[in-house]
């Protein structure tokens, strides 16, 4: 399954599986393959020590301490995360990212599930309705469609008037603090294709006989979707559950062009990196945003967690069953 | 998925089934392409229809929205976004395609202490959230004074902070015979030598792959720019497309502002257009060769 | 293993070279601190907040200001409102601000505190700038504890702009001096006799409340707080909202769909409470008449107006303090750039500049006219002082009035909540 089973794998605590021991290459030879090998990681290293562990450990220690770019950080303790559970705004923020994620995610990948069953029918056309699908995909996070979304979402634009026609005004979504945020929500959504492309790949493993079999059993197609496919593609399906979920506790670009920067009406698109931006670079509150990042860093290691953990109940892996 | 068949009833049933498939595909296809077609659509209309008409074409295009382009914006010519814009997709894909292959090489064919746990440690940063780095980054960069220069948002590139063309890189050297590595080194190639003689020119599904992608990341980048760019002169396609809106938010140019969306959406699309097999290849099937 | 390999490998070099380059070139294109050059060329750089009309006719300034001084270089550059302030707090933070910037009086005290603004009295003892020749005392407006931290370059001050078709379909006719009551019937008569809402959302705009509390002694700030309380701030809003029910003024989920466009040029309100200056927007955005009427007192006579004004400013920081000093006094002096820039940025501040452009269009003209007016019958007063953190405080009261509009909270949370980060931001 390539790419997918692969990183999950690789990603696996390696006390689950016996992967192959640690290389450690002997001797005079075993010393050269160090230093090649550390030669050809030295950018990387660098980088990683430089722009990730540093960083990390820096925004650690802001994160304990009021720090407002012109003065010293000054240590406060604990104040920045308590700060935050009183902020009224920072528990919005934390509802409207929450509301995007579990609604959004499930929406967009049921869809990519629904148009890859569809599409791996091996009919004609199948490779240029997969390239249109994912089309949106490269230019979902853009500026421009960022423009084009809200235009489209504005009072009197298609999407009022269509509601309008079929009954129910509400107006422009983008002006509405209620029904603003299903704009973002139907943004990712149609940006469907990325999973889609992943879940047709899976589903083009899935070996014939299995199908074949199963039908000269009587199984019908929803016996076979739900006993071989699901199974077949769980390692698939886990692979998108989980990038999919953490790339959109961190939507950014989208909310902010299509509220026009304000992350708004009423808070409403006040997507958690969003507010993380404003007390950062508007109202200068480092400390306050390092505490907010490190926040959001749990709650993906602690989403990422669960995840991997609910694996062993529901991902069945090629090998587990020889 | 189904098996076929092909007994003479179900042959009826197949077509009837193909129609369906067929509808059906083509109404997903409206929805979602109707965005593209509206903006390409909406460049040609006057500034007041844009919003208000609901035809998606025009019935008398202008070209009045693209004439202005041509104006550039408060005295900066628009081809000064796109050559900023270039400059950094450019100067990523450079960056991306020689620091990333060195390390997926290092990963996946190099024998040293200490690689599966940098290997872990790789893939956490997928994992990462970027705003946790975001502000002693910048911190860093303004005390190094390198900020409104385009380092802080090139240096990442070329340090292979990118793990997700790290890792699709590994996967495809993973899959290349060892055979021509060991060959080569009876002949006393080092590292060096297999990696650029052999491994490299092997790899060229995935280094285009991931050229592309890098191209278009850069092409879309927002936040990075925002942050660090402060001179108009400097800004990429994505920040100069914001300058189109007023103090308030009002687009004093709307029509204009749509063009522009439209332009600057075209190198992407026509990226796609020309790569689309890499890239659907690449996201699905990097790690099996061919 | 032939020719693949190495063109390849050719490939990698070159592009090895080129990304060496590449980084070469991206260190050498550090943000332009002004410099001196060989020739003892100055360079200043100078930013503003604004849009593309606005770009234009800076741009045309500085090329005469240049012609003026060869040995003076000035690079400039624009963001909207929001990203210029942000910008220019992490420049700030980062000891690298421009040279010269355009200000507002919300911001003095905060970037005072901070050590960032130039105390311009020492250019104007070296003769490098003047602070004569200023309508109606507007100087005052940059001054901050007897430092000169921004001259002016265009006064405002508020108004009430109005749909004059609406007003006239109801018979309604402002008079100078008039009272809140007076106001409020209008608004109701309007309602009634034409259907639309009176006003698009008074209650909203913190710089007509500060007018209010000033007619009844107080004022929106202090030195170094807000000037009223919780109890003040409720009875406003609640009165606000309560006419918000009764249709005579605007529904503010109207006025957030009404945006980017105000309601009044959408024909959703038939008077709004702005600076004067921005009168020009509605007659660019709407399709009826629009005109300036009186603001509303509550003895008759007292408007609590003052004048207000966008600034320039220098940084403490600059290396070239008598070339920045220069470059401002050309800017709000010289009669050219008055005609060039027009009431772009508010009426001109310096009797050079207002002498020097006529307005021609009706708006323009109205402008200066009620001004003008306003000034000759004495209600002009001081301007509030702005405590450090009145730009926090402003966004807060707009931000929690449009919670407030879109009935996400109730108004003794919104009071309480508006309280709590004005403290937030004054403490900051």
């Amino acid at each position: 399954m390539g790419t997918a089973v692969t990183l999950v794998k690789d990603s696996v605590p390696a006390t689950r599986k016996a992967r192959s021991a640690a290389p450690v290459t002997k001797g005079r030879r075993g010393r050269r393959e160090n230093l090649a090998g550390y030669l050809f990681m030295s950018p990387w290293i660098a980088g990683f020590l430089l722009l990730t562990a540093g960083p990390m450990v820096a925004s650690l220690y802001f994160a304990f301490t009021d720090y407002n770019l012109f003065n010293s950080p000054k240590w406060v303790g604990f104040d920045n995360f308590t700060a935050m559970f009183d902020d009224p705004r920072w528990r919005k923020s934390v509802e409207v990212t929450a509301k995007y994620v579990v609604i959004g995610t499930p929406l967009k990948l049921l869809l990519a599930l629904g148009v890859a069953l569809l599409l791996a029918q091996s009919r004609r056309g199948q490779a240029f309705y997969r390239a249109a699908f994912y089309a949106p995909s490269l230019i979902g996070a853009s500026v421009s469609i960022g423009f084009v979304w809200r235009s489209l979402f504005s009072d009197g634009a298609v999407v009022d008037r269509t509601q309008s026609f079929l009954g129910f005004h509400v107006g422009g979504w983008v002006g509405n603090a209620d029904w603003v945020l299903y704009c973002l929500v139907a943004l990712t959504v149609w940006q469907f294709g990325a999973p889609m492309v992943i879940f047709l790949a899976g589903l083009k493993q899935v070996p014939r006989e299995l199908y074949e079999a199963a039908e000269m059993d009587g199984a019908g197609p929803f016996r076979r979707f739900w006993s071989i496919t699901l199974p077949m593609i769980s390692p698939v399906l886990f692979f998108n559950v989980l990038l999919e979920t953490i790339h959109s506790f961190q939507i950014f670009g989208s909310a902010y062009v299509v509220s026009n920067t304000y992350c708004g009406p009423a808070d409403a698109t006040l997507v958690y990196t969003c507010y993380l931006y404003q007390k950062g670079f508007k109202d200068a509150q480092m400390g306050f945003a390092a505490a907010m990042a490190w926040m959001l860093l749990l709650a993906v290691a602690l989403v990422t967690a669960v995840l991997f953990w609910s694996q062993k109940k529901w991902v069945h892996y090629e090998e587990d069953a020889r | 998925m189904s098996a076929t068949t092909t007994k003479p009833s179900a042959l009826g049933r197949r077509h009837t089934g193909s129609l369906v498939w067929h509808l059906g595909a083509l109404l997903i296809l409206a929805v979602i392409l109707y965005p593209v077609l509206w903006v390409i659509g909406a460049s040609f209309k006057p500034s007041k229809d844009i919003i208000n008409s609901l035809q998606l074409f025009p019935g008398h295009p202008i070209l009045s929205n693209f004439k202005g382009l041509a104006d550039g914006i408060a005295d900066i010519k628009i081809w000064t976004f796109f050559e900023n814009s270039l400059f950094y997709a450019l100067g990523s894909v450079v960056g991306i395609l020689i620091s990333c292959s060195l390390t997926a090489y290092a990963f996946a064919r190099i024998r040293f202490a200490g690689r599966n746990l940098l290997f872990s440690l790789m893939i956490g940063t997928l994992l990462l959230p970027y705003h946790v780095l975001l502000i002693p980054q910048y911190v860093m960069f303004q005390k190094l004074q390198l900020v409104n220069t385009y380092v802080p948002l090139l240096i990442g590139k070329y340090l292979a902070t990118e793990a997700f063309f790290v890792f699709l890189m590994v996967q495809f050297m993973r899959n290349l015979p060892k055979e021509l590595d060991e060959a080569a080194r009876l002949d006393g190639c080092g590292h060096l030598r297999i990696y650029w003689s052999i491994v490299l020119p092997l790899c060229r599904p995935a280094l285009i792959t991931s050229a592309i992608f890098t191209f278009i990341n850069a092409w879309n980048d927002f936040m990075g720019p925002l942050i660090y760019l402060n001179e108009p002169g400097k800004y990429t396609v994505s920040l100069g497309l914001m300058m189109f809106r007023d103090s308030d938010g009002v687009a004093a140019n709307y029509g204009g502002m749509i063009a522009m969306s439209l332009v600057a959406l075209l190198p992407v699309l026509l990226f796609f257009l020309a790569f689309q097999r890499y890239l659907i290849d690449g996201m699905a099937t990097s790690g099996l060769k061919g | 293993m032939g020719t693949g390999t190495n063109v390849e490998r050719r490939t990698v070099l070159k592009a090895a070279g080129v990304s060496a380059v590449t980084l070469g070139l991206a260190a050498t294109a550090c943000g332009g601190n002004g410099g001196t050059s060989a020739d003892g060329t100055v360079t200043i750089r100078y930013s503003w907040w604004g849009a593309e009309e606005r770009a234009k006719k800076i741009n045309q300034s500085i090329a005469l200001f240049e012609k003026k001084y060869p040995k003076i270089k000035v690079k400039t550059d624009f963001q909207t409102y929001q990203s210029f302030w942000e910008k220019f707090q992490t420049q700030a933070a980062g000891g690298n601000p421009p040279d010269v910037f355009q200000n507002a009086v919300g911001f003095l005290r905060k970037y005072d505190r901070r050590g960032i603004l130039l105390d311009l009295n020492s250019q104007v003892k070296a003769g490098n700038l003047s602070l004569d020749h200023f309508r109606a005392g507007v100087t005052k407006v940059g001054e901050v504890d007897g430092k000169q931290l921004g001259v002016p370059v265009g006064s405002n001050t508020m108004a009430l702009v109005i749909d004059k078709k609406v007003f006239e379909k109801a018979g309604v006719d402002p008079a100078t001096g008039w009272t809140w009551d007076d106001y409020f019937k209008a608004l109701k008569t309007i309602h009634d006799k034409t259907k639309v809402p009176g006003d698009t959302g008074y209650f909203a705009i913190m710089y007509l409340y500060d007018l209010y509390l000033r007619q009844n002694g107080k004022a929106f700030f202090t030195e170094d707080g807000l000037g009223f309380d919780k109890s003040d701030l409720t009875e406003w809003w609640t009165d606000g909202y309560g006419r918000v029910k009764a249709g005579i003024v605007t529904d503010p989920k109207v006025v957030a769909q009404d945006q980017p466009k105000s309601s009044l040029s959408a024909g959703h309100g038939a008077s709004e409470f702005t600076w004067d200056n921005f009168t020009v927007r509605y007659s660019a955005e709407g399709s009826s008449t629009y005109g300036l009427a009186p603001i509303p007192t509550m003895n008759g006579k007292d408007t609590g107006q003052y004048l207000a004004s966008l600034m320039l400013s220098a940084s403490a920081h600059t290396a070239h303090p008598k070339e920045a000093a220069q470059f401002i006094d050309f800017m709000v002096h010289d009669p050219a750039v008055g005609q060039i820039m027009g009431y772009d940025r508010g009426i001109l501040a310096s009797t050079e500049q207002y002498a020097a452009f006529k307005p021609t269009d009706t708006v323009s003209k109205e402008i200066a006219q009620y001004e003008d007016t306003t000034a000759k019958s004495g209600v002009l007063g001081t301007i509030t002082p702005h405590p450090s953190g009145a730009d926090t405080v402003e966004a807060a009261f707009l931000r929690i009035g449009g919670d407030l509009g879109q009935g996400k909270t109730k108004v003794t949370d919104a009071v309480k909540q508006f309280f709590t980060e004005s403290e937030a931001a004054f403490q900051a």
